[in-house]
């Protein structure tokens, strides 16, 4: 089989996927993305998880599994931590192991670098553990990087340019935000209406993380780090008209740190806001009702303020 | 100031001695019952883990008696538990202002003096090493005791009176004041418990207790697992003990001739090859290992939605598949009742007997 890297369109790809694909690029590797989320996608992840786990990895699963037959390697990489003392959730620190023990592959058929910290040596030794099974040399692999990254991180989110009209930030783990799957009804729903979806993927990093600053003596996950800083952020910008808090069902940081945004910052800002969630066994119509109903209420508020027309969107 | 703890199966007793021997005001909380349980999940999260919904359950019971002061620990990595006292700190704040003292895990030693110098800051520092030392010690005599119970009991005609042997020893370690009086005390309660307990005999089915450590420690949390097997008759080997732990955690880990990833990380490859936080590690190691060691069977443990515990759960399948060891999966929460339980390790326990018996 030719060379050909599947990468899983499902949990950090939502954050990194950019950097992976460009650097596939840059190495002169073809890479495959395995597709948007659906229903056979879904399936197959129930099938193949252990019940407990989170919705978002029952998706992974069922994304690597369809790239099995067509691709000579899959990238699963691991990351556990970058920046000292902030971590990311143990499923992700885990999850080559959780691939490896679904589908039991033969070693050379996953590529699973692993960072664990910033060093350059990590940097290297996962250049590595990624160019070597591909017949390229960790040189070019390591210049590749650098490259990919410098563009990367220049790169900024497109941002919305439309008028200013009332807007509603969608908020939670890029990887349940950024798939259709999950985040289809609540979109369609609220674009029925004369209003804008604002998420943090449309923020640059450096202002969540700025914005998050306050609490990062008590949140050490890297991500939850993340949804602070949007939710922070979001609740001071006079333009949003309210707030959607997404979190699938079983996440252990969200279980938690939703408790904890809700108090410092939910409750003091004075913004209807809303949370969502979602398991594999949500319908669509008690999501549609429940943004619907968040819906009326914002509606109503912004009249009071006089943002909207007395007489309605339509 | 009036200080009280989490319980945590016999951690209770040594810690209840170490803080008034310190000259600390000590509320302990009631022994954990059903209403600890409700009450604990009525003030919690509702997708928080077990441990967190008990503990919780704990201060609040703890606070009905004047407490205001609460010990417990932060900064344990990727797992939840970390974050426990940020969230249990605001609700328990809406009750009563409540001041939390918390000792970082990750440097068990230096952040459990630190807390004690907090909490007892009149006592000095030789009077707070001695204390540890001897707390430390008395834990790992109550490890002993339940190892031997674990051992004799399966073994015996009579093992109900072993566990209460076993249940009652705690207590009699409180007026220790020397290493000596606990090591007497210690061969007192096993030279006991080896009476009633035949050791010669057949070689009864040996089950290894793997899972997320608060689960394996609270006895009324996990129904009882440890019990109920041995008066079926089997063998129980746990594999996190208080006492162990704590020493190898403080001492041996500040001098730096310890390090719990590194020593469960070389025994848990090829199925996990990463430390996953918790004891997601130590879980699928101390199973690979009973696997390796002729053990008849493995029994893992935990908290329903544990994200370790998780992670090791898809390595313990295969590991049970390849290795062809049984292997019981048991996911409590808070609704989770004894009869369950017990009718899964029953019906396990027939199982290994059985396979047992074919071999």
């Amino acid at each position: 089989m030719a060379v050909k890297v599947g990468i899983p369109q499902a949990l950090l790809y939502h954050e990194f996927g950019s950097l992976w694909l460009d650097f596939f690029q840059n190495i002169g590797v073809a890479a495959v993305l395995s597709g948007e989320t659906n229903k056979q996608i879904i399936d197959r992840g129930m099938a193949l998880a252990i019940d407990e786990s989170c919705i978002p990895l029952k998706v992974y699963l069922g994304h690597t599994a369809s790239l099995l037959d067509t691709c000579s390697h899959i990238f699963v990489p691991r990351i556990a931590q970058y920046y000292p003392d902030n971590h990311l959730c143990a499923k992700l620190a885990g999850l080559p192991d959780i691939v490896q023990n679904t589908f039991r592959l033969v070693k050379e058929k996953i590529i699973s670098p692993n960072i664990e910290d910033r060093s350059a040596a990590t940097t290297l030794q996962a250049i590595q553990t990624i160019c070597q099974p591909l017949g390229v040399s960790t040189i070019d692999g390591q210049q590749a990087y650098y490259k990919t990254l410098k563009n990367w991180q220049k790169a900024i989110p497109p941002g919305l340019s439309q008028p200013p009209r009332p807007k509603i930030a969608v908020i939670g783990h890029s990887y349940i935000i950024n798939d259709v799957f999950f985040n289809s009804d609540i979109k369609r729903k609220l674009k029925s209406q004369a209003v804008d979806i604002i998420t943090p993927a449309d923020l640059p990093n450096k202002i969540l993380y700025e914005e998050a600053k306050e609490y990062r003596q008590d949140i050490y996950w890297q991500l939850s780090l993340k949804l602070a800083g949007a939710v922070r952020h979001f609740c001071r910008q006079a333009d949003i008209a309210g707030i959607i808090l997404v979190t699938s069902f079983g996440c252990g940081p969200d279980s938690l740190v939703n408790e904890y945004l809700e108090h410092h910052i939910l409750k003091p800002g004075n913004k209807p806001y809303l949370l969502l969630t979602i398991d594999e066994h949500t319908g669509s119509a008690g999501l549609i009702t429940r943004v619907e109903a968040f819906w009326d209420i914002v509606e109503r508020m912004l009249k009071l303020e006089g943002k909207l027309s007395p007489h309605g969107l339509s | 100031m009036k200080v009280s703890y989490p319980h945590m199966g016999y951690l209770s007793l040594p810690v209840y001695h170490l803080l008034t021997n310190l000259g600390v005001e000590v509320v302990a909380a009631p022994p954990i019952s059903k209403k600890t349980v409700d009450l604990g999940s009525l003030h919690s999260p509702e997708g928080a883990c077990l441990p967190y919904k008990i503990t919780m359950g704990n201060f609040l019971e703890s606070i009905d008696q004047g407490a205001d002061t609460f010990v417990t620990v932060c900064g344990a990595g990727k797992c939840r538990l970390g974050f426990y006292h940020a969230i249990q700190q605001l609700q328990l704040s809406k009750l009563k202002p409540v001041e939390f003292c918390t000792i970082d895990v990750d440097h068990l030693f230096t952040g459990l003096y630190h807390c004690l110098q907090q909490l007892a800051p009149q006592a000095g520092r030789l009077a707070i090493l001695k204390q540890l030392a001897i707390t430390i010690k008395m834990l790992k005599a109550l490890d002993d005791i339940n190892s031997a119970k674990n051992f004799y009991g399966s073994r015996s005609d009579e093992p109900d009176r072993i566990i209460d042997i076993a249940a009652g020893s705690a207590g009699k370690f409180m007026d220790c004041r020397t290493f000596r009086d606990i090591k007497i005390k210690r061969e007192q309660v096993i030279e006991s418990i080896k009476l009633l307990g035949e050791a010669a005999g057949s070689q009864p089915p040996k089950v290894g207790l793997v899972g997320e450590f608060y689960l394996l420690l609270e006895p009324y949390v996990n129904h009882q697992v440890e019990n109920v097997l041995v008066k079926q008759g089997v063998e129980v080997n746990k594999f996190i003990n208080t006492g162990e732990w704590v020493y190898a955690n403080t001492l041996l880990s500040f001098l730096g001739l310890y390090s719990e990833e590194k020593a469960y990380r070389q025994q848990a490859k090829p199925y996990l090859n990463h430390h996953v936080g918790g004891e997601g590690l130590k879980s699928v190691g101390s199973a690979l290992w009973c696997a390796r060691h002729g053990y008849d069977g493995i029994i893992h443990i935990y908290p329903f939605g544990c994200m370790p515990e998780q992670v090791a759960q898809y390595a313990l399948k295969n590991i049970a598949q390849d290795l062809e060891v049984p292997l019981l999966s048991l996911s409590v929460d808070e609704h989770s009742s004894d009869v369950g339980v017990l009718t899964r390790l029953e019906a396990f326990v027939d199982c290994i007997k059985r396979k047992k018996k074919g071999k």
